[in-house]
C-alpha cells in the first residue's frame, strides 16, 4: 500500500527535479550579433524561391553576403600562420588573407549544401574584455546535437569571428597544424602552391 | 574462438612494440627534440595559467614556443597539436583556479607536439584507409542507406548504444564519475523498458538524461597516461598507443564480443561490422569527408582533429 504512493512520489520528484534543467542565459552583444547574422542565413537557406539545382550559384552567393561580413578573416589568417605570419611582407599577408577566405568560404558554404531544417540553438556564452566565446547547439532533424563554439574578438567596437570550435575541433587550430607540418619541410612558397592547387580542385 | 583473441592482442602488442623500437632506432634526434619540445609547452603552460585573465600573453607565450619549435626543426617528424602532458596540466589547473577564462584561453594553448615518428608508415595506411572508405565503405553505406530508411537505421543505431552500456557504466565507475554512472544504468533501465528493448531514447528525450560518452582510453588518460605515439590503424583509423590499448579494454566490455564467444567468432564480426556501417550512414561518413575534403594536408587535418577531440571528450 505504501509503496504505491511513495513510488509515483519518488517518480514526480525526479521528473520535476529535471526539468528545471537549463534556464538560457541572457544574450550579451555578441551572442546576439551571431545568432541574428545565423537567422538571416537561415533565412536564405529555407527561401522557397532560391531552391533547385539552378539557383546554387546565386543562393550561396546570397549566403555569402550575409555571413562573411561576421568574420574577420585578417584574423583568422594571422591565427593560422602563427610565428611564419611576422615574417610575411604586406603584399604576401594580403594574398594569404584572399586564399585562406576563399579556403573557408568553401568549407563553410559547402556545408550548408546539405541544409534539411536542422536547428541552431544558443547555449551561453562568456566574455572577457575584447574577447568573447559563444556556445550553439546544432541539433539535425534525428536529433543529434554538435556542440558548436564561436569565438569572437571586438575590433574597433565590432564583434567579428576568429575561430569557429565543432565538437572541440579548432578550426583554426586545424589548419595552423597542417600549414606548420607544410612549412617545417618546405618553404613558404609551396604553401601559398599547395593552397593554390587545392582552390582549383574544389572549385571543379 | 579464445585462442583467436589472445593471437589478436599479441599482434597487436607485437606492432606496437615494433613500431616503438623501429622509431626510436631510425630517429633518435627527433626522439629527443620531441622530449624537449613537450616540456617547453608544458612550462609556457604553467606560465599562462599564473596570468590567465589576459589572453594576449598567451599569445606572445605560444609563439615563442613556435620560435623555439621552429629553431629546432626535426626532420618534420613532429606536428603540433595537444601533448598529454599539457593535458594533465590543465586538469589539474582546472581544480585549483576553476577559472572560466582559462578554459577558453585553452584553445590558444592547445600547441605542442603530438609524437608521429612512424608518419610515413602512417601515411600509407591513410592513404590506404581512404581509398577504402570512397570505394568500399562509402557505396556499401549508401546503398544500405537506400534500402533501410533513417528511422530505421537510427533506431537500430540506438539499440547498439544502449547494448554497449557496459563500456560507459564500467568507465564512470572507474573514472570516479558516480552520477555519470548512475545516469548509464537509469537510460539503460529506462531505454530497455520504455524504449522497446533500446530501440528508442526516451531518457533523452523524456528524462534528460544524456549519454556519458566514456571509454577506456580517456580512463587511462584520467590516469595520467600519456597519449604515446599517434597511430593510423587499417580501416580502424586514427588512434594514439593510449587509445588502442583503450579501445582493446573496450572490446573486452563489449557484450557484443560475447557473440564471437558464444555463437562464433564470424557472427560476431559480422554484428561489429554491421554496427559500423550502420554507424557511418547516420553520420560518421559525411564527418570524415568533412573533415579532409577541405583540408590542404588531409593526414594531419584528420590527426587534428582526431587529438583535439579527444582532448575535449577526457576533459568532459
Amino acid at each position: 500500500m505504501k509503496c504505491r504512493k511513495v513510488l509515483p512520489a519518488i517518480f514526480f520528484g525526479i521528473v520535476l527535479s529535471i526539468s528545471t534543467f537549463l534556464i538560457a542565459g541572457e544574450q550579451g552583444e555578441p551572442g546576439k550579433l551571431l545568432m541574428n547574422t545565423i537567422d538571416s542565413g537561415l533565412i536564405i537557406l529555407k527561401d522557397l524561391s532560391l531552391q533547385g539545382a539552378d539557383k546554387t550559384q546565386e543562393r550561396k552567393q546570397k549566403l555569402w553576403n550575409e555571413i562573411s561580413p561576421i568574420f574577420n578573416f585578417e584574423e583568422m589568417s594571422k591565427r593560422t600562420l602563427g610565428q611564419y605570419w611576422k615574417k610575411r611582407s604586406p603584399e604576401e599577408k594580403k594574398e594569404f588573407v584572399e586564399l585562406f577566405t576563399v579556403i573557408l568560404k568553401d568549407s563553410y558554404i559547402g556545408k550548408t549544401d546539405t541544409y534539411s531544417g536542422e536547428k541552431i540553438v544558443y547555449i551561453t556564452e562568456k566574455q572577457d574584455k575584447n574577447y568573447s566565446m559563444v556556445q550553439t547547439k546544432f541539433i539535425t532533424k534525428n536529433n543529434t546535437e554538435i556542440l558548436i563554439d564561436y569565438r569572437l574578438i571586438n575590433n574597433q567596437g565590432k564583434w567579428k569571428i576568429y575561430d569557429v570550435i565543432i565538437e572541440g575541433v579548432s578550426l583554426i587550430n586545424n589548419y595552423r597544424s597542417q600549414f606548420n607540418t607544410i612549412l617545417l619541410k618546405s618553404s613558404y612558397g609551396e604553401l601559398i602552391q599547395k593552397i593554390k592547387e587545392k582552390k582549383f580542385i574544389s572549385q571543379k | 574462438m579464445r585462442t583467436s583473441a589472445i593471437l589478436a592482442f599479441l599482434f597487436l602488442s607485437a606492432i606496437c612494440l615494433y613500431t616503438t623500437s623501429a622509431s626510436t632506432d631510425s630517429i633518435p634526434v627527433s626522439e629527443s627534440h620531441s622530449s624537449e619540445m613537450v616540456r617547453d609547452t608544458k612550462d609556457s603552460g604553467e606560465d599562462t595559467a599564473n596570468k590567465n585573465n589576459e589572453l594576449k600573453p598567451i599569445q606572445v607565450e605560444l609563439e615563442s614556443a613556435f620560435d623555439r619549435e621552429q629553431s629546432q626543426p626535426s626532420e618534420g617528424q613532429l606536428t603540433e597539436a595537444v601533448s598529454d602532458q599539457e593535458d594533465s596540466d590543465n586538469d589539474t589547473d582546472e581544480d585549483t583556479t576553476g577559472d572560466e577564462e582559462y578554459e577558453y584561453a585553452d584553445t590558444e594553448l592547445n600547441i605542442s607536439v603530438i609524437k608521429d615518428p612512424i608518419q610515413p608508415y602512417n601515411r600509407k595506411i591513410y592513404a590506404f584507409n581512404d581509398k577504402a572508405y570512397y570505394y568500399v565503405f562509402k557505396p556499401m553505406y549508401t546503398g544500405y542507406s537506400k534500402v533501410v530508411p533513417e528511422k530505421a537505421r537510427l533506431s537500430i543505431g540506438q539499440f547498439f548504444l544502449n547494448i554497449k552500456m557496459p563500456i560507459r557504466l564500467v568507465n564512470c565507475l572507474l573514472q570516479g564519475k558516480f552520477k555519470g554512472a548512475g545516469t548509464e544504468a537509469m537510460r539503460f533501465v529506462i531505454n530497455t523498458t520504455v524504449g522497446i528493448g533500446g530501440l528508442f531514447d526516451p531518457a533523452k528525450s523524456k528524462f534528460h538524461l544524456e549519454r556519458q560518452d566514456e571509454d577506456f582510453g580517456q580512463t587511462l588518460a584520467k590516469y595520467k597516461l600519456g597519449q604515446g605515439y599517434y597511430i593510423q590503424w587499417p580501416l580502424i583509423g586514427p588512434s594514439t598507443i593510449r587509445d588502442t590499448v583503450g579501445y582493446a579494454g573496450d572490446v573486452a566490455l563489449n557484450p557484443l564480443t560475447l557473440i564471437s564467444f558464444f555463437i562464433g567468432p564470424i557472427e560476431g564480426f559480422i554484428t561489429k561490422t554491421y554496427d559500423d556501417v550502420n554507424e557511418t550512414s547516420l553520420g560518421r561518413g559525411k564527418t570524415y569527408e568533412s573533415i579532409t575534403t577541405q583540408a590542404i594536408d588531409p593526414y594531419i587535418a584528420l590527426q587534428d582533429a582526431y587529438i583535439q577531440n579527444r582532448i575535449k571528450k577526457i576533459k568532459e
